[in-house]
């Protein structure tokens, strides 16, 4: 397995949602009307404009306020359950990029099931445009990255949180930050690491940052992407 | 020629280019496919720094040749300060030139008025640097209260320049030591 691969180590992160702005920069997306919820997290949740998001929560560990940032996007599955919803090779809504792993949803998607698109996936990300009923969420700035450059939110990233490029390159960096990020938070974990790819070296447990930070353990994962491999079958002898 | 970071990714922008978007046939993504291939192909480079806080960070800005706008800005990874990088605002610094929230002519409010009016730059430069003479000419002191000679104006001060270079700063600081301005103070320390 080669490609491509993003590792975003939290220990560093200060949600200065460089990431988030270089991303709407990048693509040019529109500003959303947001309002005071109480938290700094804005706006409140992805959507068809907003591909990246960094959230905040307030927690408590072991008697100790933790404020933790989670700059969420497409987790670009290694076996992306969207695609696979979508038909997988029998279609070219969603677009597996075998080169860089990038998983891309191009204008047809206005074409699929968008409950079915949202719900093949384990992290919660794709999100629709009203209007158009197209699908959206972060591409890995493919165009970028097909030019030689990083993807907009790991070139701003001012603390090294995010990191890009060869995805054995991005394991290595992982498993170096996880044993130092060990020595300070016993519990750091790299969350879904086989399975996406886009790695999160989380200090504290995944739950804490988001409900679908992690996706559930592998069983569930399979369970759902069988699923949907049983679903489509029938339409895939078609096409084929 | 040697081949720092940059030209390294110049190199590698040009050898790709040709066949990076060929590949799938299809539009990468849903409605902005079109704007981001733009910003790749075509556009003239050029830098600047951020005029935000007194970090300083390294700006690319690309400029379509067509329509003399930008069309993107990023940080620049040749740069020391920043080698690329850029926090929340810097990134939105796009903003600056290209929103159509933004004031493009001179508004001007006369002492004691409740609203603005359209000036002239014209008009807004002659009225700066006559104020400018006057308030120098008004309070310029030869000589302090224990006679000794000083030359300066005690009526101007100066505050800001983040956005301006080491080089720019020496010539924005010889100009205000040349009017006489003692009270000088740059971004880095507000």
């Amino acid at each position: 397995m080669k490609g491509k691969t993003f590792f975003i180590d939290l220990t560093k992160c200060t949600a200065c949602r460089g990431c988030q702005i270089a991303c709407k920069q990048w693509k040019k997306l529109p500003a959303e009307k947001t309002r005071n919820m109480g938290s700094h997290q804005n706006p409140q949740d992805l959507s068809a404009i907003t591909l990246k998001l960094v959230r905040f929560q307030e927690v408590e560990v072991d008697k100790t306020l933790q404020w933790l940032f989670f700059p969420e996007q497409c987790r670009h599955c290694v076996d992306p359950y969207c695609w696979e919803a979508a038909g997988g090779d029998s279609q070219d809504a969603i677009v597996h990029d075998k080169e860089t792993g990038a998983v891309l949803f191009t204008k047809k998607t206005a074409e699929l099931d968008y409950d079915m698109i949202r719900g093949a996936c384990p992290f919660d990300i794709p999100r629709m445009d009203e209007a158009t009923k197209v699908i959206s969420k972060c591409d890995m700035c493919n165009d970028r990255v097909q030019n030689g450059l990083k993807p907009a939110c790991v070139q701003t990233c001012p603390t090294g949180t995010m990191n890009f490029g060869d995805r054995e390159d991005m394991l290595k960096l992982a498993e170096e930050g996880l044993a130092k990020a060990k020595v300070k938070y016993p519990k750091a974990m790299l969350v879904n690491v086989k399975e996406v790819r886009v790695i999160f070296l989380a200090p504290f447990d995944p739950k804490l940052y988001h409900k679908t930070m992690m996706a559930e353990a592998g069983p569930q994962m399979f369970t759902r992407q069988s699923l949907f491999a049983q679903l489509f079958k029938p339409a895939r002898a078609m096409f084929t | 020629m040697t081949v720092t970071r940059r030209n390294f990714l110049k190199l590698s922008a040009t050898t790709l280019a040709a066949g990076a978007f060929g590949g799938l046939g299809l539009s990468l993504a849903p409605t902005v496919a079109k704007a981001q291939r733009m910003n790749l192909r075509k556009g003239k480079e050029t830098t600047t720094i951020c005029s935000y806080c007194s970090v300083g960070c390294g700006l690319i800005v690309t400029t379509d040749e067509a329509t003399k706008r930008a069309i993107n800005v990023e940080g620049d990874p040749d740069h020391p300060i920043n080698e690329g990088a850029l926090c929340a605002k810097g990134a939105s610094i796009y903003q600056q030139a290209e929103n159509e929230a933004r004031i493009t002519k001179v508004q001007y409010r006369a002492p004691g008025s409740d609203k603005f009016e359209e000036k002239s730059w014209d008009w807004a430069l002659t009225e700066i640097a006559k104020r400018v003479k006057a308030v120098r000419d008004e309070t310029f002191k030869e000589k302090n209260a224990k006679d000794q000679v000083v030359n300066r104006v005690e009526g101007l001060a100066s505050v800001g320049s983040a956005a301006l270079d080491n080089e720019e700063c020496w010539i924005y600081q010889a100009m205000l030591r040349s009017l006489g301005l003692t009270y000088i103070e740059h971004q880095a320390r507000i």
